[in-house]
């Protein structure tokens, strides 16, 4: 399995939602070197728990700031974050009857997250980025909402 | 099996739906090419999984535009995605034991996706607003 590697490309230019994404990214990469370095069917369930949670505050946050800039396809956005984590969800079950999901999960993480942020993402950043330049305390307001975010 | 090419009267003039569709289209022409080139088994399962998964996603994004705009016709749509949903995960069960189904799945997008774009999706146009295009 190929590492997941941020490249500049996948930057879509809002500083709090590319140090998010970064962080999936390394959620990802930890996932994928589970089995190198040993770590057990509890560990992996755990890890991947942390990932899902992580993931959903995530979207939370993102579907927020949304909302705020009156993002025309907050709806489409959210039913996407809503597909994939019922996806995720699946995986998550597997994995807690002993399956070993960690190769056809980091696929459909790294094309998934990959597609995401360069395609649906990058739709939003237009509208996003204006409001952000007009309400520069969002990020301040949310810090309690999202703290898993900002641990 | 043939290659997909894009013509402009398959723009729905949504500009963000637009963009979806053709990826599809590449995805597709994926597919028809890892299947011209004779790529092996994995390689064109993985071809599979990333044209499915971007398709099922399209989806979801655009019954989400619909059911923000109070489409009338949405559950219909939704039957229409959900159908063709179906018959795809059904090939690519088949497509484990047989590789033929690769061939009948790549025959089956072709078919279906300027169909569905020609006929089902520019019924909703109308219904989103101009703002949006």
């Amino acid at each position: 399995m190929a590492k997941f590697v941020w490249t500049d490309q996948l930057n879509v230019g809002i500083d709090v939602i590319d140090q998010q994404h970064r962080r999936i990214v390394e959620y990802i990469n930890q996932l994928d070197d589970a089995r190198s370095n040993g770590m057990s069917n509890d560990e992996i369930s755990w890890l991947l728990n942390d990932l899902v949670d992580y993931t959903i505050s995530h979207f939370g946050f993102e579907e927020s700031l949304q909302e705020e800039a009156k993002y025309p396809f907050l709806t489409s956005h959210k039913k996407v974050h809503e597909l994939f984590t019922k996806r995720i969800a699946d995986f998550q079950k597997r994995a807690e009857q002993g399956e070993d999901v960690v190769k056809g999960l980091n696929s459909l993480l790294v094309t998934w997250l990959f597609n995401h942020i360069k395609r649906d993402d990058n739709d939003y950043v237009e509208s996003v980025k204006a409001y952000l330049a007009q309400k520069q305390d969002f990020v301040e307001r949310k810090r309690g909402l999202f703290a898993r975010l900002f641990g | 099996m043939k290659n997909l090419i894009w013509t402009d009267n398959l723009n729905t003039g949504i500009d963000v739906i637009d963009k979806q569709h053709k990826r599809i289209v590449e995805y597709i022409n994926n597919l028809y090419g890892a299947l011209s080139n004779k790529a092996d088994k994995t390689a064109v399962r993985d071809v599979i999984d990333e044209l499915v998964d971007y398709t099922m996603t399209h989806f979801a994004f655009e019954e989400g535009m619909l059911d923000e705009y109070d489409y009338a016709q949405l559950d219909a749509h939704k039957a229409l995605h959900e159908q063709f949903a179906a018959q795809v995960r059904e090939l690519r069960d088949r497509f484990d034991s047989s590789e033929d189904a690769s061939v009948e799945l790549n025959n089956l997008m072709v078919t279906w996706l300027f169909n569905h774009i020609l006929h089902e999706d520019a019924k909703y146009v109308p219904f989103i607003p101009k703002s949006r295009h």
